[in-house]
């Protein structure tokens, strides 16, 4: 019999085919499906969740050679489902007006929908193969929707480019599970099952028989799927360019829920990285916080509305892994941390993408911040709720992100104070100098975005959305308001005795007072005209941020095209002469047949003599063989 | 030296009822001989020929485990595997063949069930004279099935078999007479403790596996078999290149494996020789091939030479649990081969014409989608792609080669089975690549259609349905007792 938590996961897959079958006869029916499948998830999750006390759910089949296929939820999984589910089920709702005149939105409604069910397995999966297939499933559905508007020559560029980089990964994350499967194969009949690699009691063992280092290279390179997949530094180049995309793929896919798996994969196999040398975690925390900073810096100087949130998605999702780095002190502890502020960031991230979604309707897709202004007035409910959004992006209280990344930032300074070295207080200076970029960079768009005067026709004539399509937008907006309120909770049902961060109060209020400077810089250009009169081409700083520290240089202009593409093409050219030679290989044997042909005269005399010499001249070949 | 004279007593055992299934296959085809004095009814003989192999099938079935009747005829789950194999042959036919006979139809099906009986009998016997009279009643029955149809072509072909047959049965002749020289016996199962190492044995095999070698259309006595299932009618092709052809293959084995003591470097290097000249020149000259009928005939060859593989291994080895393994893949490749070989023959018959070329089934992909996947899925399992019962079955048998520590001849197979995909896809190409010509010969009734779809279907079921492997394994102990 299955479990119920199977559902959570086949609902939205069932929903994708029903979708496919159907989807093409009613332009809402797509919407509808999609959107009561998801909710079918949410419930069935919420059930699971308030069932579940402190137990789990597992429940596996055998699949080949040690593999099971399965489900296994925790208090880790069932938070994720609940979250993915809810702000699945809100995009969904808010994507049946903004995909609302789209030609193809049974296809989108189906690919969205296979996503959500993609997301949701690989949430629950109870198998690291499993888990994977899924990733895959969610990689794939998020190329497919990066190009879901093909016939735009970036988009499908971009989807490719996704694609090829998250590849990267993947390709670290298989050899990791391949090397933890030879491994741990000797000792256990089940090497990849999930509950068993996060059981303290067995994770001891493995440490014992397979050691400390080995188990940190496997935990190293599950990283570099995480790195991949989340947009991790030198990893993230992909999510810029993706926002060619729909926005409300963005606000699903790159904001909420996909990125947020190599975090979370991360944090469901926390035990091999906090039990393996200490290098592996070190390597998440110095990764996760050195993204946060990078990617923050480079948010204040793009002026596409998406790009803004696209960078500041990649400096949130460094907080995180920053937060799961800090697990050498914090332990366990790291896990709620670090899930809080992703469920946080899932929110007020949906927010924003979906409120520039709106603001991108109306302005007949112009993305332009320095062609928007004084939207506030035109747009007041879209661009409050944008406001709610920024306010938590950039920490200020009472928003819910003030708690989560407050707690992130203390949390590190208390790891700089227990290991008291410079290694230990880079990772601090990090996130705490990545708040200040996040409040710049954000309150940047949001000053131009909102307040002015209209610096373009578009602008001045802008009409605000719908409020039923903006309702669910509003329900995450509270959410992330007063999410806060649970910090405690859910900390607490994660790991009921946690890591309580206790640093001198000064150190406690740090985050917000360089925020609050942040977003007073931003105020002083760009709540103002003074940035018009800014002369920052010239800047070295400026070139070095516009061409994105040059990496997306390093790696299409020299790595692919100085290094890969002349080595394709010396391939390219192998496999022509190979291909060729081959040709006339098989044209030689083809006329060889043509000779055999010639034999069969037809004339049952020369048959018989052939019979007599073959088996004479056979028997004389096996004599001679046989050595007589 | 003659020392056995229950050898001949075979009507004289204790127990008759094990003999059954001969008699109601023979009476039925007196039956149908005395009906067709009274009139022509091809269906009602074609029904009462049916009916007679399903409950002689029936009856073998159920007798599997009866044992040793006389020491010449012994009845186990490897003689009645094979037995049922050969019923199964007939009955893919019985219908079929409705098609080309137009007189004297109770002649054809008396005949084929009285070749029938002449093979159960060469699958149960382990006596080397009731073999020969059997194998015999086989050849001679399946030399008037051929020339049944009186087209020229056919007449030819079944000329060309009857003289080839003539040279083979002096060959068998001659075998028989030094077997018996040298082992003072024609049983199989006494005379293996006689020849450990007796070099001199070999003329003897020699001979034996000219002669009955021949119906399996091994190289070099290939080239009958290709004018033979060229010209005759494809039903009559089907049942040559399956059932009589095992008749061959299931004698060889026994020969080898129950008689002769297989462990020999000559016995190796022979069996080696004809199973890559078997493979390689056959998968060869069907590249050119456009001729669908000669394709197919080339094809057989070449899976006689992939079916021989399974003597090479157990001539090398000398692990009890290789031979058995390498037995049972051969029984589970004759399985597969019986249904792919026949119903790809009978495919042929779509194209509506005595001498089918590619170009005849051009377009076949447009006209009957159905027939045309079937054909397709036929083609494809012959060729060994996965999914298909052919592809399980080439892997058992390599398999098997492999694990006779064989490997470079499984390289060769394999390379074998490379080159053949590329006239089985040709085939599948010229059905879904090329329009329909105008003027197409296509004969899309049910009675053309529903052989190749049930053919299709088992050879794909055979591929999807793993445990039958494992069942065989278990029958393919029968052999050796």
């Amino acid at each position: 019999m299955l479990d119920l938590g199977w559902f959570i996961f086949l609902s939205p897959f069932f929903g994708f085919i029903l979708i496919l079958l159907f989807g093409r006869f009613n332009r809402h029916l797509p919407a509808i499906i999609s959107s009561a499948s998801i909710l079918v998830a949410f419930l069935i999750s919420a059930k699971i969740f308030l069932g579940l006390g402190s137990g789990t759910v597992y429940q596996s089949y055998t699949w080949f050679y040690g593999i099971h296929y399965g489900i296994f939820i925790d208090h880790l999984s069932i938070a994720m489902a609940l979250m993915v589910s809810f702000v699945s089920l809100m995009i969904h709702l808010f994507a049946s007006y903004y995909m609302g005149r789209d030609p193809n939105k049974h296809v989108y409604f189906a690919e969205t929908a296979l996503f959500t069910a993609g997301m949701l397995g690989l949430v629950v999966a109870s198998n690291l193969v499993i888990f994977f297939l899924f990733w895959e499933l969610v990689g794939l559905c998020s190329y497919l929707l990066i190009g879901f508007w093909f016939f735009k020559p970036n988009a499908s560029a971009a989807a490719k480019k996704a694609f090829i980089v998250t590849r990267v990964g993947d390709m670290l994350f298989l050899v990791g599970m391949a090397l933890l499967y030879t491994y741990l194969s000797p000792y256990t009949s089940h090497p990849l099952s999930i509950p068993y690699l996060i059981s303290q009691s067995n994770i001891s063992t493995i440490v014992a028989e397979i050691g400390r280092y080995r188990l940190g290279l496997v935990a190293v390179l599950l990283l570099g799927g995480a790195v991949g997949k989340s947009s991790q530094f030198p990893l993230h180049v992909w999510i810029p360019d993706a926002m060619e995309g729909p926005t409300t793929v963005s606000a699903l896919i790159h904001a909420a829920t996909m990125v947020t798996a190599g975090v979370y994969l991360v944090a469901r196999v926390f035990p091999i990285f906090l039990d393996s040398a200490s290098f592996s975690i070190y390597l998440v925390l110095i990764i996760g916080s050195f993204t946060a900073l990078y990617a923050g810096t480079l948010g204040i100087i793009v002026n596409d509305v998406k790009r803004v949130l696209a960078y500041s998605t990649i400096s949130q999702l460094g907080y995180m892994m920053a937060a799961l780095g800090l697990g050498s002190l914090i332990g366990m502890s790291a896990v709620p941390f670090s899930i809080y502020h992703l469920m946080v960031h899932a929110f007020f991230k949906a927010t924003l993408f979906m409120a520039a979604g709106a603001i991108l309707i109306s302005l007949m897709d112009l993305r332009d911040i320095k062609k928007m202004g004084g939207l506030w007035k035109r747009m007041p409910f879209t661009v409050s709720l944008m406001f709610i959004g920024s306010l938590t992006l950039a920490g200020i209280p009472p928003t819910a992100g003030f708690f989560s990344k407050g707690e992130i930032v203390s949390a590190s300074y208390a790891y700089f104070l227990h290991y008291k070295t410079i290694a230990s207080l880079a990772p601090y200076l990090f996130v705490l100098f990545g708040e200040f970029f996040t409040a710049l960079y954000t309150f940047r768009m949001f000053f131009l975005v909102a307040i002015g005067r209209p610096r373009s026709y578009l602008a001045e004539h802008a009409r605000e959305a719908p409020i039923w399509a903006l309702l669910p937008v509003a329900a995450l907006a509270v959410l992330s308001i007063i999410f806060g309120l649970f910090q405690h909770g859910f900390y607490s049902y994660f790991v009921p005795s946690f890591f309580v961060v206790a640093i001198p109060p000064l150190f406690d209020w740090l985050p917000l007072i360089f925020a609050l400077v942040g977003i007073a810089v931003a105020y002083l250009f760009f709540g103002t005209n003074r940035w018009k009169s800014m002369k920052i081409a010239r800047n070295p700083f400026y070139r070095l941020l516009k061409n994105k520290y040059y990496l997306d240089f390093l790696f299409t202009n020299i790595i692919a095209e100085r290094v890969i593409h002349p080595l394709s093409s010396a391939f390219g050219r192998f496999e022509r002469g190979y291909n060729t030679s081959n040709e006339k290989f098989g044209q030689s044997v083809v006329s060889l047949g043509d000779t055999f042909r010639r034999l069969q005269t037809g004339v049952v005399e020369n048959y018989l003599t052939f019979i007599v010499a073959g088996i004479s001249v056979i028997l004389i070949i096996v004599l001679f063989l046989g050595g007589l | 030296m003659y020392t056995s004279p229950s050898v001949w007593n075979v009507t004289g055992a204790s127990s008759l009822q094990h003999y059954y299934p001969l008699f109601v296959l023979a009476i039925a085809g007196f039956v149908i001989l005395f009906l067709g004095t009274l009139r022509n009814s091809r269906r009602v003989f074609a029904s009462i020929t049916f009916g007679a192999l399903i409950l002689a099938a029936l009856m073998i079935a159920s007798d599997y485990n009866a044992g040793v009747i006389v020491p010449a005829y012994r009845i186990n789950s490897f003689t009645t595997f094979f037995a049922i194999l050969f019923i199964i042959s007939g009955l893919i036919i019985t219908y079929p063949a409705l098609k080309s006979i137009r007189k004297k139809g109770e002649v054809f099906y008396a005949l084929l069930l009285f070749v029938t009986v002449g093979m159960l009998i060469a699958a149960f016997s382990y006596n080397l004279i009731v073999i020969f009279v059997a194998f015999e009643a086989v050849s001679i029955g399946t030399y008037l099935m051929t020339g049944f149809s009186r087209s020229r072509r056919a007449l030819e072909s079944s000329v060309k078999y009857y003289f080839v047959g003539v040279l083979s049965t002096s060959f068998i002749i001659f075998g028989l007479a030094y077997y018996f020289f040298y082992f003072g016996t024609f049983n199989l199962v006494g005379s293996s403790a006689l020849q450990a190492n007796s070099t001199a044995g070999l003329v003897s095999l020699a001979f034996l596996v000219a002669g009955f070698g021949f119906k399996m259309a091994l190289f070099p006595m290939h080239q009958w078999a290709l004018d033979t299932y060229d010209g005759a009618e494809n039903s009559v092709s089907a049942f040559l290149s399956t059932g009589s052809k095992l008749v061959s293959f299931v004698i060889i084995l026994k020969l080898f494996l129950v008689g002769f003591n297989s462990i020999h470097q000559y016995v190796f290097y022979f069996f080696l020789i004809i199973s890559i000249a078997s493979m390689t020149y056959a998968n060869i000259a069907a590249l050119s091939q456009k001729k669908v009928k000669r394709i197919l005939a080339y094809s057989s060859v070449a899976q006689a030479g992939y079916l021989i593989l399974a003597l090479v291994v157990v001539s090398f080895t000398t692990s009890a649990t290789t031979i058995s393994y390498a037995v049972a893949a051969a029984m589970y490749y004759s399985l597969v081969y019986l249904f792919m070989k026949s119903g790809s023959f009978l495919a042929v018959d779509v194209a509506g014409k005595d001498d089918a070329t590619l170009e005849d089934l051009s377009g076949l992909g447009k006209r009957s989608p159905t027939t045309a996947a079937s054909f397709s899925i036929l083609l494809l399992a012959l060729a060994g792609v996965p999914l298909t019962g052919g592809f399980l079955a080439k892997f058992y048998l390599f398999l098997s080669v492999i694990q006779g520590n064989l490997w470079w001849l499984a390289v060769i197979a394999v390379i074998n089975s490379t080159i053949s995909v590329f006239y089985y896809l040709r085939i599948m190409v010229y059905m879904y690549a090329r329009p329909p010509k105008e003027n197409d010969t296509f004969v899309l009734s049910y009675k053309m259609k529903v052989p190749v779809y049930i053919t299709a279907a088992i050879t794909l079921a055979l591929g999807l349905w793993y445990p039958v492997f494992n069942w065989i394994l278990t029958l393919s102990g029968g052999l050796f007792w």
